[in-house]
C-alpha cells in the first residue's frame, strides 16, 4: 500500500520547534565575517559579460527535441480527438458552446508544459525562507493529479523572491506586522482616495521615496497591478513608448492598456536605442509626422529571467541627449543591489534625479507585496488623484505596509544596528560565490556578478524536469523556465540567491549541482563569460574545468575580487 | 538538352569570344545543374512535371516563374517596407536640427490650482477605518476623532473581527506576511489551497484561482478566453475595471442599456445572423451582481434564461455582491436561486464584504485550468498574502456556522436590515425631495445619492461627464492632455464635498464617486456615497440620516446657478 493517498492537499502539521531552531531554518547565521561582500561598480569592467554560446550540437539537439515533442503532440491530438474525445471535452465544442479555450492556442501548455507539470505550483506551508518546505506528492496519471502522503520535504529554497532574506515568521518585521495586523484589521477598508489612505501608508510612502531618493512615492496592493495600470494615466496614443525586448508582461500590458505608440528595442542595445530615438524624433509620428507629444523608455533595472542589469550610465547619457522620460521597473533590483541596496541608481552611483519614474515591488527584498512607483512630487500628485488603481483599486493592507516599514528601516539602519548592512553583503557574497562557482563547474550561466539571479542555461526542454526533479530529491529547490518566458532554445533553471543562505549552503548547492552536470551533460561553457580557470584559456580553446574540491577550496576568496 | 548546346555553339560566327565563352560556359552550368537536380531524390519526377507543363503551354512556365520571383521578392522584403515609403527623407543636419528642436510635453499633467482641493479631500486616516474612524484635518492638522464612518467598504465589519484577525495572526506565525513567489513557483501554501477550497464549496462552484488585487482581476481573466474575433456583449453601467476587461480582449464589443434585458435581447437577436456565420467564436455577457456606480441589480433569472437560450456564457462580477445580497451573502444568485453552475465565470473582491484583501474567480475546473496558464495576473504576479487568504477563509467559516435554513445568516442581517432602514428613511424624507434622488435599489448598502435631475439642470450642469464622444474622450483621443479637466465636473464634484465636509463637522463621514473621467468609457454623474455596515446599530444609521439630511439640505436648498458659479471661481 503507497503512503501516497490524499488528492488533497494536506495541512500543515503541527510543529513542536524552538523559536530559536525555526529562525535558523528561515535565516540561517553567518558563519564567519569571510563571507560578506560589499559591493562596488567598477565602471573599467564591462557591464553585461558576454553571453556564452553552447556547442552547435546542443542546438540542433534542442531544436529536434522540440520538433519530436510537436510532432508527437499533433499526432495525440488528432487520434485523441477521434478516438478519445472524453479527454478532449476541454478543446472541444460542447451542447453549442465554443470551447474554453482552442486547441491550438492551449497546444504548448496542453502538450509539453503538461509533461513537466509536478515541478510547478509545488505546494507548500511555512515561510519560504532559507528552507522551503513542500508537501511530498507524486502522479498518477502524468501530472493530471497528484496524490499527497502528508509528508514533508525541507528543501534548501533557491526559487523564492527573497533576496534579503525578510520571509520570516520570528523578528522585529513579523511583530511589528502582527501588532500592525491588531490595530488596523485585515483590511484596508476602500479605495486610496476613498479611505484607504491610513497614516501608516502615508508615513512609509514618505520612507520609500527617501529610500530611493526621490520626492515622493505611491503604493499599490499588486506589484503587478502597479505597471500594469500606471501607463494610462502617463501616455496616450500621441505619445511613443520605446521598450526592451524583454521588459517584464506586465509593463507590456499597461503599455497596450494605454494605447501609446510602441518600438521595441533589442535587450539591451543602446545603439539600436538611439537609432531609434533618432528616428522617431525626426519623423514625428507615423502618416501626420508631428512630433511625438512624450517619448518614454521603459527599461528594467535587473532582468529577472537574464540575470544582467539595464546599461544605466548609457541611458541616463541619452536622455541628456534626447530629452525623454525614463522609466525603470526595479522589481528585483531594489533593496537588492547597490552598496545599501537603493537599486540599479545606487549601484552605479548615478543621482536618481536622472530617472524619470522608479517603479519597483516589495515582493521581492522585503518579504511583503505589492508595489511602488517614486518620482517627482507634481507627477505623484497628479498620480494619487488619476491612477486607476488608486481610485477604484482596494489599496495595500495594513500588515503588508507595516512589514514594508520595518524591513526598510532594518535595512537603512534605523532598526536593529547592522543587520540591515549584514544582509545587503550577505547577498552579494552568496551572489558572487555560487556563480562563480557555477561558472567554475563548466556551466553556462547568464548575468552580472553581483545579481542574486542567476539562470543557468539548461536548452533542451527535457533537462528542465530532470534538473528540477533531481534538485528536489537532493533536497534543493529551483524554479526551471522555458518557452514562452524565454527564446525556444534557451530553456534554464533561475537560481534567486537569498542573504538567509549560509556559505555552507552554498557548498552544498554547488556539490549537487556538480553532479547533476555530470548525469545531465550541462557542463559545456567555453569560458567566455568569466570562467577561466587561468587568464587567457578561452583565447587557447580551454574549456575551463575545475573539480569540486578545487572550486571549494578557492572559490569563496575568489569571488570577492 | 545537347542538341540545344551544339546549336548555340556552332551559330556564333562574328560574336565577341567573352560572349561566346560566358554562353558555352553558362549552357555547362545550366546542364550541371540539372543532372545534380535528377540526382536528388524527387527530381526527375519534378523535371518531367517541368518539361510537360512546358510543352503543352509554354506561357504558363514564363508565368510560373514570374510567380516564383515574386514569391521570394516578397518573402525577402522588409517587414516594415510600408513604414519606409511613408519615411521623409531627411539629412543628418536635419535630423539633428529637429532633435534639438523637440521639446516633449510635462512627463504628467501638472495639478490645476482649481484641481489640488482634490488632494486635502483624500481623507487622511488616523488609525483603522472601523466603524468609528478618526482622521486628520488636512488644514490645521488636528485629529477628528471618533466619525460615524459611512465610507468603508467593509460591509459586514469583518476587518476587526477578533477571529478573523486572530486566524491571520497565526497565519503571519507560520508563513510570514508576503508569498515571495508567483503561485505557479513556491507561492501555493497550504492556506491558499484550503481558502480556494472553502470560498468554491460556499459558492457551490468548481474551482477558485486567486488574485493579489480586486482591480486586476477582470482585466486579467477576461483576456483569456476573449480574443479578437469573439464577443462579449457589456452592460453600459460597469465600473472601470471591466470596462477596460473588454477592451483590452480586443475583442468586438457591445453595450446594452444598463440593467435593460429587454435591449440586451434585441442586441443578442440582431447578432444571431453575424454569429451563425464562420466558425463559432467564444461569446460572453458581462454584468456585475450589483452594480458600483448605481447600486442595483440585474434579474438574474431572465439574465440566465437569454444567455441559455442565446449560448452565451455569462461573466458576473459579484464584487460587491458577494457577502451582502441573498440570505448567507451568496450573492446574487442566492436571491434568485439559481446554482452557481449557471454563472460560468464569476470574479469577486475580498477587500469588501470579506474584509480581506486581493481578487478572486470561481468557476468551472476547465476554465480555472486555462487561467493557471495564461492568465497575465496569475502568471506574472507574485500570490497573494498567504494571511489575507486563511482571513477570508475565517469569514466563510463564520458565515457557515450561522447557516440556518430560512433566516437570514446572523452576520448578514445587520447589514440589511440596517440598509433597508436607511434607504426607507431617504425615500421618505420630505426635507431631500427635489433636492437629490436616491439611485441605488433598496438592499443595496452602497447607496448613491445624485444631485435632482431638475435641480442639475437649474444649477447648468450638463446630463452626464465624459463618456463616447465627450470634450474629455476627444482630447484623449488627440492627446491634448489640458483637456482632461472638466470644468463643470470639478465644480459638481467640489459641491458636493462641501456637503461631506459638513458632515465631517457633525460627526458622519460619508464619501463621494472620485471617478477619473479619462479612464471611464462610459458616461459619469457624480454621487454622494454612503456605505452602510453591519456594525452600526439601528439609531446609529437614524443619527447619520439626520446629519446628512441637514447637510444636504443646507447645501443644497436654495442654490443657484451664480452660487455655484462663484463657488467655481473660489477654486481657481
Amino acid at each position: 500500500m503507497s503512503k501516497f493517498v490524499s488528492t488533497r492537499v494536506p495541512d500543515a502539521p503541527e510543529e513542536h520547534i524552538s523559536q530559536e531552531e525555526k529562525a535558523e531554518l528561515e535565516f540561517g547565521t553567518l558563519t564567519s565575517k569571510d563571507y560578506l561582500y560589499s559591493v562596488h561598480y567598477d565602471p573599467t569592467r564591462p557591464l553585461n559579460p558576454a553571453v556564452d554560446e553552447p556547442p552547435y550540437f546542443i542546438v540542433i539537439f534542442t531544436y529536434l527535441n522540440y520538433l519530436i515533442l510537436i510532432i508527437i503532440g499533433h499526432l495525440k491530438d488528432f487520434f485523441g480527438k477521434r478516438f478519445m474525445p472524453q479527454y478532449f471535452e476541454a478543446v472541444l465544442p460542447k451542447n453549442g458552446y465554443p470551447p474554453w479555450y482552442s486547441a491550438f492556442e492551449s497546444f504548448y501548455p496542453r502538450r509539453l508544459k503538461k509533461r513537466l507539470d509536478d515541478c510547478f505550483s509545488r505546494p507548500i506551508c511555512g515561510v519560504p525562507g532559507r528552507f522551503v518546505r513542500c508537501f511530498d506528492r507524486i502522479s498518477p496519471d502524468y501530472n493530471e493529479s497528484f496524490l499527497y502522503s502528508g509528508e514533508l520535504k525541507s528543501l534548501l529554497n533557491l526559487s523564492s523572491y527573497n533576496y534579503l532574506g525578510f520571509a520570516q515568521s520570528v523578528g522585529c518585521c513579523t511583530d511589528a506586522s502582527i501588532k500592525s495586523l491588531e490595530k488596523y484589521g485585515t483590511s484596508s477598508y476602500g479605495p486610496r482616495t476613498q479611505i484607504g489612505t491610513s497614516d501608516l501608508q502615508i508615513e512609509t510612502e514618505k520612507l520609500v521615496a527617501k529610500f530611493v531618493g526621490k520626492d515622493d512615492s505611491l503604493m499599490f496592493a499588486m506589484g503587478y497591478g502597479t505597471n500594469a495600470n500606471l501607463f494610462t494615466s502617463l501616455v496616450n496614443s500621441k505619445c511613443l513608448v520605446i521598450s526592451d525586448a524583454l521588459n517584464h508582461s506586465s509593463i507590456r500590458f499597461g503599455i497596450r492598456l494605454s494605447g501609446a505608440a510602441v518600438k521595441v528595442f533589442p535587450h539591451n542595445d543602446m545603439k539600436a536605442l538611439e537609432k531609434i530615438l533618432r528616428e522617431s524624433i525626426s519623423q514625428g509620428q507615423s502618416k501626420t509626422h508631428r512630433p511625438w507629444k512624450k517619448i518614454l523608455v521603459c527599461v528594467e533595472g535587473l532582468y529577472s529571467m537574464e540575470g544582467d542589469l539595464c546599461d544605466l550610465p548609457a541611458l541616463v547619457a541619452l536622455r541628456d541627449k534626447y530629452k525623454f522620460y525614463l522609466f525603470m521597473d526595479e522589481a528585483h533590483s531594489i533593496g537588492a543591489m547597490g552598496k545599501s541596496g537603493k537599486g540599479i541608481c545606487d549601484y552605479f552611483g548615478i543621482s536618481p534625479s536622472k530617472v524619470d519614474m522608479l517603479m519597483g515591488t516589495f515582493t521581492k527584498s522585503f518579504g511583503a507585496a505589492g508595489g511602488y512607483v517614486a518620482a517627482n512630487q507634481d507627477i505623484i500628485d497628479r498620480l494619487r488623484l488619476d491612477i486607476s488603481t488608486n481610485v477604484y483599486g482596494e489599496s495595500m493592507p495594513p500588515a503588508v505596509v507595516t512589514q514594508i516599514n520595518t524591513s526598510l528601516r532594518v535595512l537603512i539602519g534605523e532598526l536593529n544596528g547592522d543587520e540591515g548592512k549584514e544582509r545587503l553583503q550577505r547577498i552579494a557574497f552568496n551572489s558572487r560565490y555560487l556563480r562563480l562557482g557555477l561558472k567554475r563547474l563548466g556551466f553556462i550561466v547568464y548575468g552580472v556578478d553581483d545579481s542574486p539571479v542567476i539562470p543557468l542555461l539548461l536548452y533542451a526542454p527535457p533537462k528542465m524536469p530532470a534538473f528540477s526533479r533531481m534538485m528536489y530529491e537532493r533536497g534543493v529547490a529551483v524554479v526551471v523556465v522555458g518557452y514562452p518566458a524565454t527564446e525556444l532554445i534557451s530553456s534554464r533553471v533561475r537560481l534567486c540567491v537569498s542573504a538567509s543562505l549560509t556559505k555552507e549552503d552554498i557548498d552544498k548547492i554547488l556539490t549537487i549541482c556538480d553532479e547533476i552536470g555530470d548525469k545531465l551533460y550541462l557542463k559545456f561553457s567555453s569560458g567566455i563569460s568569466g570562467g577561466e580557470k587561468n587568464p587567457g584559456d578561452y583565447e587557447k580553446g580551454i574549456a575551463p574545468r575545475w573539480s569540486l574540491q578545487e572550486v571549494l577550496e578557492r572559490t569563496p576568496e575568489d569571488c570577492k575580487k | 538538352m545537347s542538341v540545344v548546346t551544339t546549336t548555340l555553339i556552332q551559330n556564333t560566327d562574328g560574336a565577341p569570344e567573352f560572349v561566346i565563352s560566358f554562353v558555352s560556359n553558362s549552357v555547362k552550368f545550366w546542364e550541371q545543374f540539372i543532372q545534380g537536380v535528377e540526382k536528388v531524390p524527387g527530381g526527375l519526377f519534378v523535371l518531367n512535371y517541368i518539361r510537360a507543363s512546358h510543352k503543352n503551354d509554354p506561357w504558363r512556365t514564363l508565368l510560373e516563374i514570374l510567380l516564383a520571383l515574386v514569391a521570394i521578392r516578397y518573402f525577402f522584403a522588409s517587414k516594415y517596407s510600408q513604414d519606409e515609403k511613408e519615411k521623409v527623407h531627411l539629412s543628418e543636419r536635419e535630423v539633428q536640427e529637429l532633435i534639438d528642436d523637440w521639446q516633449p510635453e510635462p512627463f504628467a499633467p501638472p495639478l490645476r490650482k482649481e484641481e489640488r482641493w482634490q488632494l486635502d479631500a483624500i481623507p487622511f486616516v488616523e488609525g483603522a477605518a472601523g466603524n468609528r474612524v478618526s482622521i486628520r484635518d488636512p488644514k490645521t492638522g488636528a485629529t477628528i476623532p471618533n466619525l460615524l464612518n459611512m465610507a468603508s467598504k467593509d460591509y459586514l465589519n469583518m476587518a476587526l473581527n477578533k477571529t478573523v484577525r486572530d486566524r491571520a495572526i497565526q497565519t503571519i506565525r507560520n508563513c510570514g506576511v508576503g508569498a515571495c513567489s508567483p503561485m505557479n513557483f513556491y507561492g501555493t501554501q497550504d492556506v491558499h489551497v484550503r481558502f480556494c477550497e472553502n470560498l468554491a464549496q460556499w459558492l457551490g462552484a468548481e474551482e477558485t484561482i486567486l488574485y493579489g488585487q480586486d482591480y486586476c482581476t477582470p482585466t486579467s481573466v477576461l483576456p483569456c478566453f476573449l480574443k479578437r474575433g469573439d464577443i462579449v456583449v457589456v452592460d453600459g453601467g460597469v465600473p472601470v475595471a471591466l470596462q477596460k476587461a473588454a477592451l483590452i480582449s480586443r475583442c468586438h464589443i457591445e453595450w446594452y442599456n444598463h440593467n435593460d434585458l429587454d435591449h440586451l435581447e434585441e442586441i443578442l437577436e440582431s447578432l444571431q445572423e453575424e454569429l451563425s456565420e464562420g466558425p463559432p467564436n467564444r461569446r460572453f455577457i458581462m454584468t456585475e451582481g450589483l452594480s458600483e456606480n448605481f447600486g442595483d441589480s440585474p434579474d438574474l433569472k431572465r439574465l440566465v434564461e437569454i444567455k441559455n437560450k442565446y449560448k452565451f456564457r455569462l461573466f458576473l462580477d459579484e464584487s460587491l455582491s458577494i457577502g451582502t445580497l441573498g440570505p448567507n451573502g451568496r450573492g446574487l444568485p442566492e436571491v434568485y436561486g439559481i446554482p452557481r453552475s449557471e454563472i460560468e465565470v464569476t470574479v469577486g473582491s475580498m477587500a469588501n464584504a470579506f474584509g480581506s484583501s486581493g481578487g478572486f474567480c470561481v468557476g468551472c475546473h476547465d476554465m480555472a485550468y486555462h487561467q493557471i496558464l495564461s492568465s497575465n495576473a496569475y502568471v506574472f504576479s507574485a500570490a497573494l498574502p498567504p494571511y489575507s487568504a486563511s482571513a477570508t477563509s475565517a469569514v466563510i467559516s463564520l458565515l457557515q456556522q450561522e447557516e440556518k435554513p430560512g433566516q437570514v445568516n446572523k452576520w448578514v442581517k445587520p447589514l440589511q436590515d440596517n440598509t433597508k432602514l436607511l434607504h426607507s428613511l431617504i425615500s421618505k424624507s420630505s426635507k431631500l425631495k427635489n433636492l437629490v434622488i436616491l439611485r441605488s435599489a433598496d438592499y443595496s448598502p452602497l447607496i448613491h445619492l445624485r444631485i435632482d435631475p431638475v435641480l442639475r439642470e437649474q444649477l447648468q450642469f450638463p446630463g452626464s461627464y465624459g463618456g463616447p464622444g465627450s470634450e474629455v474622450k476627444k482630447a484623449f483621443k488627440n492627446g491634448h492632455e489640458d483637456g482632461y479637466f472638466s470644468r463643470d465636473y470639478n465644480t459638481e464634484s467640489y459641491l458636493l464635498q462641501t456637503i461631506i465636509d459638513k458632515l465631517i463637522g457633525s460627526g458622519v463621514l460619508i464619501t463621494r464617486t472620485k471617478r477619473v473621467l479619462l479612464h471611464e468609457l462610459l458616461p459619469v454623474v457624480p454621487t454622494l456615497m454612503i456605505n452602510v455596515n453591519a456594525g452600526f446599530s439601528q439609531n446609529e444609521i437614524v443619527e447619520a440620516f439626520e446629519r446628512i439630511e441637514t447637510a444636504v439640505y443646507s447645501t443644497l436648498h436654495g442654490l443657484d446657478a451664480q452660487a455655484v458659479g462663484l463657488l467655481a471661481r473660489s477654486l481657481e
